[in-house]
């Protein structure tokens, strides 16, 4: 059953599809009616002064069959005018020179000119073979540009839409759909209240009918457990597993829908600098080659990872005394001041410093804004409202590069960065609107290293940190921040292209990840989950060097996003499972050391990529961090053999519920 | 809630139609430039070939300003070529030498203003030394794009406006469809009898499990067994 959001939202996607191959017609029939006659005349000049110079040659004695050189010279015009398909020298024997072919498909215009030879006898002709299709093929990049500006913006309504219509509103709507929707999966769990009283007509009836049924339930088990009947109560647990009945589903929640807007348009800025990032900093890095191309590229992408590393634990508490909404408030405005700055910065040392400080300012937006889903959500409302903050980043991350490549392309990086810039201001001020002001807080319970060293004596968990938390981020920020950018714009592909490219990640992971966190849910196999999520996203860089080619590149990056949508939710939920378990205020260590050595990976990730491509190039970069991913995968699989794996406590987080961070 | 719809059908309506006009515009300010380069490109060769003459000229040593038979050259290029206003030579500080249009001849060449009703391209006429000696200045006709832009305009309007209009009321139209799904859905989750069939099966089941195991079996039949 699809929602009315997603219903519309696919049929916007075939709609705009269609409307774009319209005009996409309509502009090759414009063109063919009014540019094409153009570029005739245009072609018509070239034959004129082509056959003026082969005219010439012959004036001056030259034997037409021992003209040399003419084809290399319909080459190069050829070359400078790629609108000519073909360029021959016709003489009365023949074709006597030819570049180019004539293009396939429909008739093509042709123009032609004499040659004048010795005493202006006529000394054959040149004709030129116009491709109209070159104006088409123009016109079809464009609207190729469009098409996905069009579903992006898509996208970003469907973030945005809680500010048009009202959060209320989309409450209301999203509690009747999560209803209708679970009725289609034939579940029958009660659903947590929400929506007000514009949803309650719609939704109360419903809602009596399964509490009526928990209710049943709930006697019938109470039955079965008074008179220790232990098989009843198994059939009735494996009834309740199976349709749900008894259990409550979490609402979204309104914490999370505040926050949403304005952490999607953040998380937008950033994410528009993906596709350029790499290439405008080689442009700006010294030209003394004291920093070599592939350390000057990713210089920028490692402080801004460690500095967001590093900042994670100390801005928790800095947020907590500051107060979320003013925490948010001061990393966006930090964030678009270095966004600024870069769009001006005219040195690389300048430009690193801009990326430090919007590093900074995204820290304290990330954990100001997970914070405030935290402190107004509690139990399984917070996992799900955790989800949604997620899924905020993972739509960002999907709309941002393409965008930013457009940007980057047709305006410039310096505008893109200052179109982030304005991005940031806008959360900004979307923030100050929607997130409700609190008093700062001054917690006894802040992380020491203590907290840290004691966390990762927890069983399996460093296993799990090392092993797949740390290469899968390495990969992920190495392959697809700086080694994909790099080698695709070598490749000659524009921002925009690759800012497409870098959407196969996250249009996995937007799509896999609530599926395999359902599987991993359902078959209770978490452990095996992360473990071939590991082995899926290594092999895939791993098999890069084989046969080096765009093809291998894609699948890649589309076994990137494979593998860490198997795993992420189950990597989370496991890690949520240890914390629940670590002894009393040893849980906010272990999540601690795990957003640590995760964004540690990410630091880590270009910093190696960049020193590897210098060393062993692209290919050579890719398999090594695909090595490595592997290797922990089966170091993760290895610490497992014995323990007792895959059984989950008694309230254990639902992978569902724990989607993770895709950054 | 019929409000809320609503709303959303029109808001994505909006965002359909903008894309597609997006688009739309997009397409059109490619095909513009297309053609005005195509048109530059196509005076600019002129410019070249003027150029090639009079580098020819000049390195068989024949200064520029003495190049005569220029005048007659530039006239014949100038009367062949449509939508060309004048072919100017001019020497290396900007006074015209040899022009296709004899008025112009003795004049300072100046910018054309922007936006006017002439254009021009431009190019260098340099020595062996590849020193700048003069310059050839291809006047043309600022009609000739306007008129391209008419023609694209003409041609992609009555593609675009339906484009635009029939994404808009496609949207609405599914959004109706869908709206009107989800309200009746919502309406059938009210009676049991009217769920879908996995909820029904799923009723079923909860049903039979109820009635079978919440009351114990009877004595006799548990001797039975």
């Amino acid at each position: 059953m699809i929602g009315l959001r997603g219903g519309i939202s696919l049929s916007i996607a075939l709609i705009l599809c269609a409307a774009l191959a319209v005009i996409g017609w309509g502009a090759g029939k414009a063109a063919e009616r009014t540019i094409v006659p153009e570029v005739a005349a245009k072609a018509e000049v070239v034959a004129h002064s082509a056959a003026a110079l082969v005219g010439r040659a012959l004036k001056d004695g030259i034997p037409a069959d021992r003209l040399v050189g003419v084809a290399a010279y319909f080459d190069g015009l050829r070359a400078e005018n790629p609108e000519l398909a073909e360029i021959r020298l016709v003489g009365a024997g023949g074709e006597m020179a030819r570049s180019g072919a004539p293009p396939s498909g429909s008739p093509a215009p042709t123009v032609s000119a004499p040659v004048a030879g010795a005493n202006d006898a006529a000394g054959g002709e040149v004709v030129i073979t116009v491709d109209p299709g070159v104006v088409s093929r123009q016109v079809a990049g464009v609207l190729l540009d469009v098409a996905f500006i069009g579903i992006v913006s898509l996208l970003v309504a469907l973030e945005l839409v809680a500010l048009v219509v009202g959060m209320g509103g989309i409450e209301a709507l999203a509690a009747v759909e999560r209803r209708v929707r679970a009725l289609a999966r034939g579940q029958l769990a009660r659903h947590e209240a929400a929506g007000g009283a514009r949803a309650e007509p719609l939704t109360a009836p419903f809602d009596r009918e399964v509490a009526a049924l928990a209710a049943r339930h709930a006697a019938a088990r109470d039955a079965a457990a008074r008179r220790g009947d232990g098989a009843a109560l198994d059939a009735l647990d494996a009834l309740s597993e199976r349709t749900g009945i008894g259990r409550v589903e979490a609402a979204e929640g309104r914490a999370a829908g505040l926050v949403r807007p304005a952490l999607f348009l953040f998380m937008l800025a950033e994410e528009l600098t993906r596709p350029f990032l790499p290439r405008f900093a080689q442009t700006l890095a010294p030209a003394d080659g004291l920093i070599g191309p592939g350390t000057a590229a990713s210089l920028p992408i490692v402080a801004f990872m460690a500095v967001v590393a590093l900042c994670q634990i100390p801005f928790a508490g800095l947020s907590e005394r500051l107060g979320r909404r003013t925490g948010f408030l001061l990393g966006a405005l930090l964030a678009a001041a270095g966004y600024l700055l870069s769009a001006l910065a005219a040195h690389y040392g300048v430009f690193l410093a801009a990326r430090v400080i919007s590093a900074t300012g995204y820290a304290l937006v990330f954990v100001s804004a997970q914070g405030h889903v935290i402190d107004h959500a509690q139990g399984r409302a917070r996992s799900s409202a955790l989800a949604v903050f997620v899924r905020a980043i993972m739509v960002a991350s999907l709309c941002g590069p393409p965008v930013g490549g457009v940007i980057a392309d047709r305006l410039g990086a310096g505008t893109a960065f200052a179109v982030s810039a304005g991005f940031a201001l806008l959360a900004l001020l979307v923030a100050a609107l929607t997130l409700p002001k609190g008093e700062g807080t001054r917690r006894a319970g802040s992380l020491s290293l203590a907290d840290l060293g004691a966390a990762a004596r927890t069983p399996r968990l460093m296993a799990l940190l090392a092993g797949c938390a740390f290469p899968a981020k390495f990969l992920f920020a190495g392959l697809s921040f700086l080694l994909v950018p790099l080698e695709l714009q070598q490749q000659g592909f524009s921002s925009a292209a690759i800012g497409r490219f870098q959407m196969i990640y996250p249009v996995i992971m937007v799509v896999g990840v609530p599926l395999f966190a359902a599987l991993a849910d359902r078959t209770h196999a978490r452990d095996r989950f992360v473990m071939a999520g590991g082995l899926v996203a290594g092999l895939g860089a791993l098999c890069v060097p084989l046969h080096p080619s765009l093809m291998l590149l894609v699948a890649a990056l589309a076994l990137l996003g494979l593998g860490q949508a198997m795993s992420i939710a189950s990597q989370s939920a496991l890690v949520a499972d240890m914390a629940a378990q670590a002894p009393r205020g040893g849980g906010a260590g272990v999540l601690g050391l795990f957003r640590l050595i995760e964004r540690s990976g990410n630091a880590a990730g270009p910093a190696s990529a960049g020193l590897l491509m210098a060393g062993v190039g692209f290919a050579g970069a890719s398999g090594l961090m695909g090595l490595l991913v592997v290797a922990g995968a089966l170091l993760f699989a290895l610490s497992g053999r014995g323990a007792a794996a895959g059984r989950e406590a008694p309230g254990a987080e639902r992978a569902a519920q724990s989607e993770g961070s895709p950054l | 809630m019929t409000r809320i719809t609503l709303g959303l059908i029109a808001l994505f309506a909006l965002i359909a139609a903008a894309c597609v006009a997006f688009g739309a515009y997009f397409s059109y300010v490619t095909l513009l430039n297309a053609h005005g380069e195509a048109i530059r490109a196509r005076f600019a060769l002129t410019a070249g070939q003027v150029a090639g003459t009079a580098e020819l000229a000049s390195s068989l040593g024949i200064a520029l300003p003495a190049q005569s038979t220029l005048s007659a050259y530039l006239a014949r290029e100038g009367s062949g070529a449509r939508d060309i206003r004048s072919i100017d030579v001019a020497d290396e500080k900007g006074a015209i030498l040899f022009s296709s249009d004899p008025a112009r001849v003795g004049r300072a060449t100046a910018p054309d203003p922007a936006g006017g009703a002439v254009r021009s391209v431009e190019g260098p006429i340099l020595n062996d030394l590849g020193e700048a000696i003069g310059r050839v200045r291809v006047r043309y006709d600022a009609a000739v794009l306007a008129a391209g832009a008419r023609a694209l305009r003409e041609d992609l309007l009555p593609v675009a406006v339906p484009a635009a209009g029939g994404a808009f009321l496609a949207t609405i139209a599914i959004g109706l469809l869908l709206a009107a799904g989800l309200r009746r859905a919502a309406r059938d989750a009210a009676t049991p009898a009217r769920w879908p069939a996995a909820a029904r099966s799923a009723l079923a089941a909860v049903e039979e499990a109820h009635g079978r195991l919440a009351a114990p079996p009877p004595a006799s039949q548990e001797d039975g067994r």
